[in-house]
């Protein structure tokens, strides 16, 4: 597999520059190209930079020749950020989704997607199996919209793939990354001074390690699968554990007066929960990570109580010097 | 020296919460004040603070079904008292449960509430010599209630999902189910002793795939806790449940009318079925299933009947 070359899709993003640098080091890998309207998070050394938007089809004419024979799509907005309308988080994710595969249809040198996708499919449901599988993502209704953007991005791969059957398609269903330099829904909500609670449900959380979810990513770019993979840190955490563990007091709430207090607290400048979040703070989710360990052959280190400890402890400094 | 067991004298009480709030205002957090507090309470008291402050900071354990042995630990005296006192239960055939790797308990359900779960694992934990807590597939619907829904899961509860079941056997546990399901614990007053229908027999398909012996129970004693004499659909629609039973007690005495019976109890742990010479593949052959399923039913009914008579009145 010598004299690989490359594409990511969202290289300003964390997990972009981190797998940027990951691919750097590798010796197999012959050119990096990152695409994105951001610059990359810290230096990256040989990386190929196009700034363009992955919504403006002119994309098509910039990927070309470039020449990359694996495309890593990592531009995946996964929760409206202060600096983003939901409008835009839609755009980006299905419209950019649809631009690059498009492109993508002109390029005859790609032989591989690696995507970062979302285990939100699942859902968070109270009937749920205690772990998903990969073959179980129809079981419930999408009910939330970043939950019919993610299906639509997976239709998108599935019909793209069915269209070319020489192209591996790997569809990576991550679990909400939690890590000490890593900004998430996950991190803000468990940092909040009073953390808000759905009042008598502590339900399973699951998480991946930010080392894990790099470590993963590049995994897969090396050992391609077809079709859908589970990302996550082995086993779960209780809610409540989770909280107690970033040694903050809860504030369990009745559950038709969730929307108003969290929507309330965004105003005075705390952070948003989103639909989708607020149903996994309710009825959790956990996923299988079978198929990872053994076909892409990726065994994350941590667990998920591993994954929260490490970031309680490393966020911990930052805390008190706040 | 007179004092009985776990109560505290007035004095050290207000002791302890005087150092707690010393330790609040020196800045301590709440579990570390309640530490030092427990310091001169007597032994056992200061045990169980100890430990209310430890789990406050978040040094527990869950495994990755969010069962929490500890918290199961901490409803055994509870469940203890309705053991010995109000149900007087009698649990023969312990032995009959495999000490160790995967095995399918399948037992009669009635009772309106689980309580047939607790017993049947006090059973186990009293009288078998390698105790383990049996994981039991709980109706869906429990896992959409506050509160329940937690217990329920820190007890060793998951959702019945044959994904579950599946993942469960596979990690050589030990699993209880109840394929009468809704049907056994709704069954009217009068059809008390007698078994409803085993579903499909979906649980053979889950002893067969993994190869699980499956060993057949038959509680008597449940079906009196909560006389069923009649049902109010509009009441049930009202609040999303499958039934809403009408009992002597209940809903006339309001939350009192929770309380159940005093009936007297006999669990019978019958000898395993083994599965494992079918193969897998038995799975789909539903002739095998539905005739196993049939062979644990009749095993199960024919128990019950002589053992309503073995156990003799309920309420004597």
């Amino acid at each position: 597999m010598a004299g690989r070359r490359v594409l990511i899709t969202g290289v300003g993003s964390y997990f972009g520059s981190e797998l940027a640098r990951r691919l750097e080091a590798d010796d197999e890998v012959e050119h990096v190209v990152g695409l994105d309207t951001r610059r990359p998070r810290g230096r990256l050394e040989r990386t190929e930079l196009i700034e363009a938007d992955i919504r403006d089809p002119g994309i098509a004419g910039l990927i070309a020749p470039t020449r990359v024979d694996t495309v890593v799509h990592e531009q995946i907005v996964r929760q409206p950020g202060a600096t983003m309308s939901a409008r835009t988080m839609h755009d980006v994710n299905v419209i950019g989704t649809l631009q690059l595969l498009a492109a993508c249809e002109k390029t005859d040198s790609i032989g591989t997607f690696v995507v970062r996708g979302s285990s939100g499919i699942y859902g968070a449901e109270p009937n749920a199996p205690q772990f998903f599988t990969e073959d179980m993502a129809r079981l419930f209704p999408l009910r939330t919209r970043f939950q019919r953007d993610v299906g639509e991005i997976e239709n998108y791969f599935q019909t793209f793939a069915r269209r070319h059957p020489g192209v591996t398609c790997t569809m990576l269903r991550y679990q909400p990354a939690l890590g000490a330099r890593l900004d998430t829904q996950f991190s803000r909500y468990l940092s909040m001074p009073v953390v808000p609670t759905h009042l008598g449900f502590d339900p399973r959380l699951q998480v991946v390690h930010a080392d894990d979810a790099v470590d993963a990513l590049a995994a897969a770019v090396r050992n391609p699968v077809d079709g859908p993979v589970n990302v996550a840190s082995p086993g779960t955490i209780g809610l409540t554990r989770a909280v107690r563990l970033a040694g903050r007091p809860t504030l369990p709430l009745l559950s038709p007066a969730f929307g108003p207090v969290t929507g309330a607290a965004k105003r005075i400048g705390l952070p948003g929960l989103s639909e989708d979040f607020s149903r996994l703070i309710r009825h959790g989710r956990a996923v299988d990570v079978t198929r990872l360990k053994e076909e892409v052959g990726f065994s994350p280190r941590y667990t998920t109580s591993m994954a929260l400890e490490d970031w309680v402890e490393r966020s911990r400094p930052e805390k008190t010097a706040a | 020296m007179t004092q009985p067991p776990g109560v505290v004298g007035v004095g050290p009480a207000l002791g302890a919460l005087k150092l707690v709030r010393d330790g609040l205002r020196q800045g301590l957090d709440a579990p570390e004040a309640l530490i030092r507090a427990a310091a001169v309470l007597p032994g056992d008291t200061r045990r169980a603070v100890e430990r209310a402050a430890r789990r406050l900071d978040g040094d527990y354990r869950e495994d990755e079904w969010g069962f929490d042995e500890e918290f199961a630990d901490l409803v055994l005296p509870f469940l203890d008292f309705l053991y010995d006192r109000w149900w007087r239960v009698k649990t023969v055939g312990a032995l009959n449960v495999p000490g160790h790797g995967r095995a399918l308990m399948v037992a009669n359900h009635a009772g309106i509430l689980p309580w047939d779960a607790t017993m049947i694992s006090m059973g186990l934990l009293r009288e078998h010599p390698l105790p383990r807590y049996p994981r039991f597939l709980v109706l869906d619907w429990a896992f959409s209630l506050p509160w329940v829904s937690v217990a329920i899961r820190k007890v060793g509860g998951v959702a019945a999902s044959p994904f579950n079941a599946l993942r469960l056997l596979e990690q050589d546990q030990l699993v209880a189910v109840f394929p009468e399901g809704i049907k056994g614990t709704g069954k009217p007053y009068r059809e008390r002793y007698r078994l409803q229908r085993f579903g499909r027999g979906g649980f053979v398909e889950l002893a067969l795939r993994t190869g699980a012996p499956i060993v057949p129970v038959a509680v008597v004693g449940s079906e009196e806790i909560y006389p069923k004499l009649g049902d109010a659909p509009p009441l049930a629609r009202a609040i999303g449940a499958p039934f809403f039973p009408l009992t002597p007690l209940f809903p006339w005495l309001g939350p009192a009318g929770v309380i159940p019976l005093p009936s007297r109890w006999l669990i019978e742990f019958c000898e395993p079925i083994a599965t494992a010479g079918y193969g897998p593949e038995g799975a789909d052959d539903r002739s095998l299933v539905l005739e196993l399923s049939e062979q644990v039913r009749d095993t199960i009914q024919a128990k019950l009947l002589e053992n309503v008579v073995r156990r003799g009145p309920a309420f004597a």
